[in-house]
Parts: C-alpha cells; structure tokens; sequence
C-alpha cells in the first residue's frame, strides 16, 4: 500500500459519521496499523452535511492536514447524493462505499461516476431489523471489510469490533452489532470501474 | 505494560493527569481544552484518582485557586485555552513569580476578535514573558509526554517555576490517533512524590506568601526568577534523559531533523512539523539538502544550542502560527537573534500561516523551500515578512 | 548583622516567602509621628478603649494585681517605636470626652 490510505467519510450531524470513523481506526489500529480519525472541525449540527477523515498507514503518520489522496469516499446517508462534494478531488481508482437500498448502477448514475468502483449496502434496513433504529455504522463497517480487505479482513473486524463495541455500549448490543457487520459484508452489491 | 491505544489529544493529556494524580485540579471549560477537563472530573467521579477537583466561575479563579493550593502544599494542575488563558494573565504571573509548580496544558487557540476556536499559537505566545516554562508538542505521543515530564522540571530544586505544555487545539485535541500509554506504576515512579516548600499549611513554621515589594527588592526577585529559568534549560534536559533511560523516547530542548548536513531549514513549533517532516523526507528522495529544526522549550529558549546546531545552514524560514503586530514573528525574533553571534549567519526570514486554523499544505511547505533556494541563489532575502497562504497575497 | 540589611538576590527566600512570623513589629511606624499622645495614670479609668482603638497596638498592658478588682487589665504606657500619632487614642478616650480632664493629652511632636 502507498504511505497513507485515506479515507473521507459524507454524512449528516447526529447520525455517528465520525464515531464510524472512529471505531473503524480502532479496529484497523487492532491489526497493528498506525491510524487517525478526526472531523472536519466545527461546530456541528444535527443534519448539516459533515465530513470526517480516516488516514492508515504502516508507517507513523505524522500529517494532519484535511484527505486530499482519496483511497475511499464513504456516503453514510444517501440522501446527500447530488451534493458535489461527494465526488471532489477523486482519483480513478478511488472506491466508493454508499449506504443505501438502490441497486448500485443506479447510484453509480446518481454520483456521476466514471470508472470507480461502488459497493453499495442497505444499511439503514439491516440497522432497523436488528436494532429498530437507524444506525448504519456496524453494517458499513462489514462493508469496508469486503471492499478493503487488505485494509482489515472481516474477520480481524469482527475480533476488534468485539472490544470497541463492548466498551463503547456494553456487552448486550455486541451481539446485535456484529451480525450487522456481517450482513453488511454480505449484502453488498458492487459495480467495479 | 506499556500499550498502544487510539486515544485522542485531550484524552492523552487527561490520561496522563490520571497517572500524575494531582492532589488538586481547579478548571473552567473552554473550547478545544474541554475534554480534559470533561475527562477528568469523571476520573474523579469514578475514584480514579485521590485529587479535589474544584469547579470555579472562571478562569481568573481557576489560576488563582491553583495558585492557593499550591501555596498550601499541593501537587496542582489545570488545563485552558486561548481566552481561558487570557482572563488568567494577572495570575499566570503571580504563579511564576511565587515559584508555585503548577502544571497546565494549554491547548491552543487563537484569540479574538473575530471568535475562531481553531489552532493558533497568539494564547501561548501572547504568554511569553509571564515567567512559565513552555514546551511544546508535535502531537499526541509528545503532548503526553511532556506532560509525565513537566512536574520533574517545575518541582525541581533551582526551578520551582510553572510549566506550560501547549498543543495545537482540534488538529491534535480531538483527532483520534494510535499512541503508547505508559504503566501507571512506572508513571507514579518516575514522577515521585511532592515536595513542597513552605506551605501556608505548615502551622509550626507559618509563612506569609503573596507580600509587597518595592524598589528595594522587586528586581532581586526576578533576577532570582531569571536564574530559575536558567536552571529549568538544564532541568529540561536532565529530566529528558531520565526519561528516556525509562521509557526509551528521546527529547531535546528541540529537535532536528535531518539539519546536519542541511543548507536549507524551516523552523517551526507544534503540529506542522509532522507536515514539514513529511516534505523534507520527499526532497531528500531528490537528493536536496533540507531539514526541519521543531521548537520544543520555547522559554527558557535555547539561544545558544540552537546557533550551534545551524552553524552549516545556509538559509532559514522561520514558520510563526502566531502575529507580533507591527513586529517580526515571536520565533522569528529570538531565531534571528540566536544567530548574530555566528562569524557565517545564514539567511533568514519570516512567515506567518496558519493563523485560526487555516491549512498549510504539504505543497504549501515545498513551496517554501522552492523560495529558499531562490533566495539561495540570488544571494539575499528579497521579502523578510510574509504571510502565506492568504488571499490577497 | 542587621537582620534588615538589603540582601543580595542569592539570600532571597524562594518566590518572595515570608517565613519569619510577626515580623511587622519590626517595622517603626512611630517615626511616623508629628504628634504625641501623652498618657496620665492620675487620669486613667482603665476602660480599655484607646487599646482596642489603636491601629499599631501600641498601648502596653499590665495585669491587675488587685485580684478582687473587676478590672483585669490595665495600661502601664504607650509604645513610642509604634505609635504613629494618629490620635484616635485621645479621640475615643470617654474621660476626655467628659472634658473636665484628660487621660490622654495630644502634644505636637518635639525632636
């Protein structure tokens, strides 16, 4: 992998885009990697389109400066499609992960893309049938897993997930969100570039 | 053990206050220091640590009830930013000037006006001449690690003077990133226990501490503090060493980075220097001569070492987060003035950035070595003072 | 050596301390004074009062040797190294306030 693996995350304020950040650089660092998770910073409010930014690496990583290099653009909430931020500075093999229950060619229409590859995943329906609630986090992470697997395998995300999950929520929602996980690695669609 | 964990800025540093365990932590919440303060007084919530955690009404009060338990004999810290530290001027003098051993982690932040809650250095350089020791950070690992250091360095005899460790706000404060923890055991050793000196609560030897000084002794009493500073420059450095003989990483009075053989150096302070690193290491795959020399004590500052150690440099940009109006750059100013003793002074000047948490980019910083080797070339500095990326240029 | 002799900033107590307690009484605010009070036993009822007015506590007092007596205190002086001629002794003296008398005379300072 080049030095840094970077990630940009889209989502909405309230609904746990930069807590996904962090628990995915939790799990990662698990395997042993250097990592970084931080928002774009400002004051943050409930539904104001937000971005927040993962960064990978075997070596330190000594930046701090906002992703410009895009491994992966993540869109946690599909409903910001058509904001043209989503697509901004991407490369030709930059890979997008979108929550939502359209087909993936559509999405692909959608974001006007040309030669990337799209995993799409319904996460908010997997989050609803096993939490009752809108939570798309865990379903996206499993995701990432099939879309990145030299990045974190389903496997190791599962193990870390377990830990950062205990001690985020405590041991009864563990469950629940593993299966999440797994689903979301499992019900993705995908339309390679 | 020690172990890695994802962690971030804030959460380092009151990590680290929960290891020093301090017997008394006076705060006020302020953006980006809020978190250590917030984490903290759930440590002591939780009975994590022995320490009597004091609300106050602002942050004059904090200073000064830091400054009133450490007169009564304890082992104090606080945390602040930008105009939180601003309202405490008058007692960050008086907690220098009364030689009281306060720790305090300033996160940094510019000042108003217009309001921004993001990354500047105008607080802590604004602070310069208050008489405190400042170090400071690149990032997290460094932050928390000057913070393990800093009670060593006030309490030591000679010293006994506060100790500021400033980190950049939001950029490190609150980015989640991977970092060694030390043991609790081996952190409460290395620290040991306090010690303090002439405690108001010492009723068989009573003490008066705070009296009036007129002419007749006023500059005696900072002449004693100037050579307090000087000792902390030896503290500073004697405690880095243990430091190192325990937990294995290195600190100087500053750092630097691939400057020996260098002919063109940026020198800056705090987290840009991770950035600045990451472009020199990129020119020396080119097979140019550049290097980074990172401020870490900015008071006492290094005059003497760091003339030595740019003896072979050629040309110098000296990066300010900070503005002096109507003058150079606080960095600038002693830089340049760390130089006129050389027989060959390289060339020097200035810029500004980053001001409110404005972005340098690494093009940005390659930018400026571009310019270097153009004022290299020529012989002489044609723009002394700059900003950098700023509209209207 | 004269404990109040201007000391180099090598012998300064760390920070400005003080660590020697009490040591205002030291201090001679009586070469303050341009007036005098001057105290007259004959006089004096013993009521206590310019002593508890005096800012610089310079009234000396002595225990009652009379043990059946009510009063249990009573003014043998007045401090001069402290006293800085401010008056009020004379001001509050209730036998002066009668003005038949005075236990407490002011006098204009004669050097």
């Amino acid at each position: 992998m080049s030095k840094y693996f970077e990630i940009r995350w889209h989502g909405r304020g309230g609904q746990g885009t930069v807590t996904g950040a962090k628990s995915l650089a939790e799990a990662v660092q698990g395997t042993g990697k250097n990592i970084s998770a931080f928002p774009e910073y400002g004051p943050e409010r409930r539904g104001a389109p937000l971005k927040a930014f993962n960064r990978f690496s075997d070596d330190n990583i000594r930046i701090h400066t906002s992703v410009k290099n895009l491994d992966v653009v993540i869109i946690a909430d599909p409903t910001l499609i058509g904001n043209n931020a989503l697509t901004e500075g991407i490369k030709k093999n930059t890979i997008f992960i979108v929550n939502t229950e359209k087909p993936a060619v559509e999405i692909k229409k959608a974001l006007n893309i040309n030669g990337q590859t799209l995993f799409t995943v319904p996460a908010n329906s997997i989050s609803k049938k096993n939490f009752n609630k809108e939570i798309p986090n865990s379903a996206m992470l499993g995701t990432f897993a099939k879309a990145c697997e030299h990045i974190i395998s389903l496997e190791d995300l599962v193990k870390e997930s377990k830990h950062i999950f205990s001690k985020m929520l405590g041991a009864s929602l563990v469950d629940k969100n593993i299966e999440a996980i797994k689903e979301g690695y499992r019900f993705g669609d995908v339309v390679y570039g | 053990m020690s172990k890695i964990v994802s962690i971030t800025g804030a959460g380092a540093i009151s990590y680290g206050m929960k290891q020093i365990n301090p017997d008394v932590v006076p705060a006020f919440p302020i953006t980006p220091s809020t978190q250590i303060v917030e984490d903290f007084s759930k440590f002591v919530t939780d009975g994590k640590v022995d320490t009597e955690f004091i609300t106050v009404e602002s942050e004059h009060s904090a200073m000064s009830a830091c400054i009133g338990a450490s007169v009564a004999g304890g082992r104090v810290m606080t945390a602040t930013s930008s105009a939180g530290m601003a309202l405490m001027w008058e007692m960050l003098y008086i907690a220098a000037s009364m030689r009281q051993p306060i720790i305090m982690t300033l996160v940094n932040r510019a000042l108003s006006a217009p309001i921004n809650i993001h990354a500047d250095h105008s607080d802590s350089m604004g602070a310069r001449d208050s008489g405190w020791i400042q170090l400071y950070s690149e990032n997290h690992q460094e932050a928390y690690d000057n913070l393990i250091m800093a009670p060593r360095i006030a309490e030591k005899a000679g010293v006994r003077l506060p100790v500021m460790v400033c980190l950049d706000g939001f950029i490190i404060s609150h980015c989640l990133q991977n970092m060694i923890i030390e043991d609790d055991d081996k952190v409460k050793a290395f620290i040991g226990e306090y010690e303090d000196r002439h405690s108001v609560l010492d009723i068989k030897n009573p003490v008066s501490w705070g009296a009036l000084d007129l002419a007749d002794y006023f500059i005696e009493h900072k002449r004693a503090q100037n050579i307090a500073m000087k000792n902390a420059k030896d503290a500073i450095c004697e405690v880095s060493r243990d430091f190192s003989n325990v937990f294995g990483r290195k600190y100087k009075l500053f750092e630097s980075y691939k400057t020996d053989d260098a002919e063109k150096v940026i020198i800056a302070i705090n987290s840009i220097a991770g950035e600045i690193k990451e472009v020199v290491d990129k020119l020396r795959d080119k097979n140019e001569k550049v290097g980074l020399l990172k401020i870490r004590a900015f008071r006492p500052f290094p005059y003497a070492e760091i003339s030595k150690a740019l003896k072979n440099v050629k040309i110098i940009a000296v990066l300010d987060r900070s503005e002096s109006f109507g003058a150079y750059g606080p960095l600038f100013t002693e830089i340049r003035t760390a130089l006129y003793d050389m027989v060959d002074r390289p060339l020097i000047y200035n810029r500004i950035y980053g001001l409110g948490g404005r972005e340098l980019s690494l093009d940005l910083i390659n930018d400026i070595f571009q310019e270097s080797e153009n004022y290299l070339q020529k012989g002489k500095v044609e723009k002394i003072f700059d900003y950098i990326n700023v509209r209207g240029g | 050596m004269d404990k109040y002799e201007l000391k180099p900033w090598q012998d300064l107590a760390l920070g400005g301390v003080i660590t020697q307690g009490g040591n205002s009484a030291d201090y001679n605010t009586g070469s303050w004074r341009t007036y005098k009070p001057l105290w007259d036993k004959k006089h004096c009822i013993n009521c206590l009062t310019c002593w508890v007015f005096c800012p610089e506590d310079a009234f000396f007092l002595t225990d009652n040797l009379k043990k059946e007596s009510k009063i249990k205190k009573k003014i043998s002086g007045i401090n001069y190294y402290h006293c800085k001629g401010c008056g009020l002794c004379a001001k509050e003296c209730p036998v002066n306030k009668k003005g038949k008398v005075f236990a407490i005379k002011i006098v204009k300072e004669s050097k």
